[in-house]
């Protein structure tokens, strides 16, 4: 049998395992916005570590990832710093949204937000904010998929036909079962995904060299340019590596899609126990992703789209029903992060849009119905947005978590107990001041003085809310007490 | 700001090895092409070292209940 045809075999076997996956999970769900929107918040440790990494790690990580240290060397294995960060941030931030996400019923992040800030006009900012940035971040996940399924069957799926069927597939597991068959999907990607990109790495090492070590070995004589930073084309520069730090690691964390995890969690405890133990699922998964890179450099110089490393490799030099296996993994991937952020998008819409401002007071299951349509809708958009095609799928992930940095000053004044606190005027002047920012340091006149345009707006964004906040009115005494007093009643046992 | 003294040692524990992984630390110390160990380059391996101990002080925390 021709490896195009067990390749495209293996990965519509995948497709077919999500479905019936979200046919069970439809099941199980009661026709409730918690249940639906949020997995009834009783997800335990094995199903959010799962779902988170899996969500975390995108189309980018076997993708981009591979791509980035082709073309830039071992510099991307900064990649480790916004990882690690990625779980101190949910060690100390993910209890307390959790406390106040139970306490008081949120469901989305602009809940939390327009609650504490006493605030319609921060609701409406941040609900704009987390779904216009997240968009682009659906066009990179449905992109990757196009890229693997094209790949996949030899260019007899076309990308845009490839792009849609997995659109269409994520979106059906996930209006028929919610967030319960993205978590059940997840669980199976998250494990699929990190398998697979391991024996494909370890399987080329070997194959085409001879093993890991020998593998460097051949990098240092024939590419030594590619393990010393900036790296060969002066990428890695300290500002940059600073800024994919602090825009990777804080920036997705802020994303609707994985704030929402928060939420979920059965309790406290199982987010300090993610914190801790997420790291070593994201970070060892670029450590496969550096010899596919390093190693494709070496034995497949010169590729067009550099992000195409490593089925480029699989097909030269795997068996078939490997680069299948490994390939159904790739989109594992890219679907478990396309759903969680579709999934997201709906929470939004369907919450802080329709169900506060169109219709307030209809049943749980018009909401949902509600919801499922949003889905179809999302669907559409992002199957247009990505028919734009893009060599680094890295640049976009940095734009789309650039945007969401921005509710950082905003997140952390609700988080941390303070005898200053925020006001909500600041909030929106920093929020504005922050994205114009970015526009201009992303768009305008890239990264000035070689620092990330995203580390730009946060710092003027930053600036803004202090100043402003210093000389306009603060939330309501009774408002900061109820919301930083369950803060200090859960993290810190106070009464 | 921590509030106990096992919450000042993790944090001033991560932070202290954070950053060793951030330039300049990283371009300047670790950006050693020709210096190898155990059989991969300096940067590669000093960082996946301080990666470890990154999580190791995480789960240090929550098993002292940071």
């Amino acid at each position: 049998m021709e490896p195009w045809v067990v390749a495209t075999t293996l990965i519509f076997v995948y497709l077919l395992a999500t479905i019936v996956l979200g046919a069970v999970a439809n099941r199980r769900m009661t026709v409730d916005m918690e249940d639906f929107l949020l997995y009834g918040r009783k997800a335990g440790f094995v199903v959010l570590y799962l779902t988170v990494v899996a969500t975390f790690h995108s189309a980018f990580a076997f993708l981009g990832s591979g791509g980035f240290f082709y073309t830039h060397g071992i510099g991307f294995w900064a990649a480790g710093t916004w990882t690690l960060l990625v779980g101190a941030i949910t060690y100390v931030l993910g209890p307390r949204i959790w406390a106040v996400g139970k306490a008081f019923g949120y469901i989305t992040p602009a809940d939390m937000l327009a609650d504490f800030y006493e605030s319609e006009a921060v609701r409406v900012a941040v609900a704009i904010v987390s779904v216009v940035f997240t968009i682009l971040y659906i066009q990179v996940q449905a992109q990757g998929l196009g890229y693997i399924i094209n790949v996949a069957s030899g260019d007899r799926i076309s990308f845009e036909l490839g792009t849609l069927i997995l659109l269409v597939v994520a979106a059906a597991y996930l209006m028929a079962g919610g967030l319960r068959a993205v978590y059940w999907t997840d669980v199976i990607q998250g494990v699929w995904m990190y398998l697979a990109v391991w024996i494909g790495a370890m399987y080329l090492a070997f194959e085409l060299f001879g093993g890991p070590m020998e593998l460097w070995q051949q990098v240092r004589a024939q590419r030594p340019d590619l393990l010393s930073l900036p790296g060969p084309r002066g990428f890695f520069t300290p500002g940059m590596w600073l800024g994919m730090t602090i825009t990777l690691s804080f920036g997705i964390v802020f994303q609707p899609h994985m704030m929402i995890r928060y939420y979920t969690a059965v309790d406290a405890r199982t987010l300090k126990v993610l914190g801790a133990t997420t790291p070593i699922y994201l970070m060892t998964l670029y450590i496969p992703a550096a010899l596919v890179g390093l190693g494709g450099a070496v034995a497949m110089p010169g590729l067009d789209v550099p992000d195409r490393i490593f089925p480029e490799l699989l097909f030269a030099h795997a068996p078939p029903i490997l680069t299948g296996v490994i390939l159904a993994g790739a989109t594992a991937a890219a679907m478990s992060t396309l759903d969680s952020i579709l999934h997201a998008n709906m929470s939004v819409l369907t919450r802080d849009v329709y169900q506060r401002y169109v219709a307030p007071d209809r049943t749980q299951a018009h909401y949902v119905m509600v919801g499922r349509t949003i889905v179809l809708a999302l669907l559409v958009v992002g199957y247009v947005l990505s028919i734009q095609t893009f060599d680094f799928l890295v640049v976009l992930v940095t734009l789309s978590g650039a945007g969401a940095l921005q509710l950082m000053p905003a997140v952390l004044g609700v988080c941390f107990p303070a005898r200053r606190c925020l006001t909500r005027a600041a909030i929106l002047a920093g929020l504005a001041a922050g994205l114009a920012t970015l526009y201009l340091t992303l768009v305008a006149v890239p990264h000035p003085l070689g620092l990330h345009g995203g580390v730009w707006g946060l710092l003027v964004n930053g600036a803004v809310t202090l100043v402003v906040s210093g000389f306009t009115e603060p939330p309501s005494v009774e408002t900061r007490a109820r919301i930083h007093g369950e803060v200090e009643r859960v993290v810190y046992g106070s009464s | 700001m921590p509030r106990t003294r096992d919450g000042w040692i993790a944090t001033l524990a991560y932070v202290l090895l954070f950053l060793i992984a951030m330039p300049p630390v990283t371009h300047v110390l670790l950006d050693r092409p020709e210096t190898w160990v155990a059989g991969v380059p300096l940067l590669f391996a000093a960082l996946l070292l301080v990666y470890s101990g990154l999580v190791v002080v995480l789960v240090w925390a929550l098993r002292r209940g940071v």
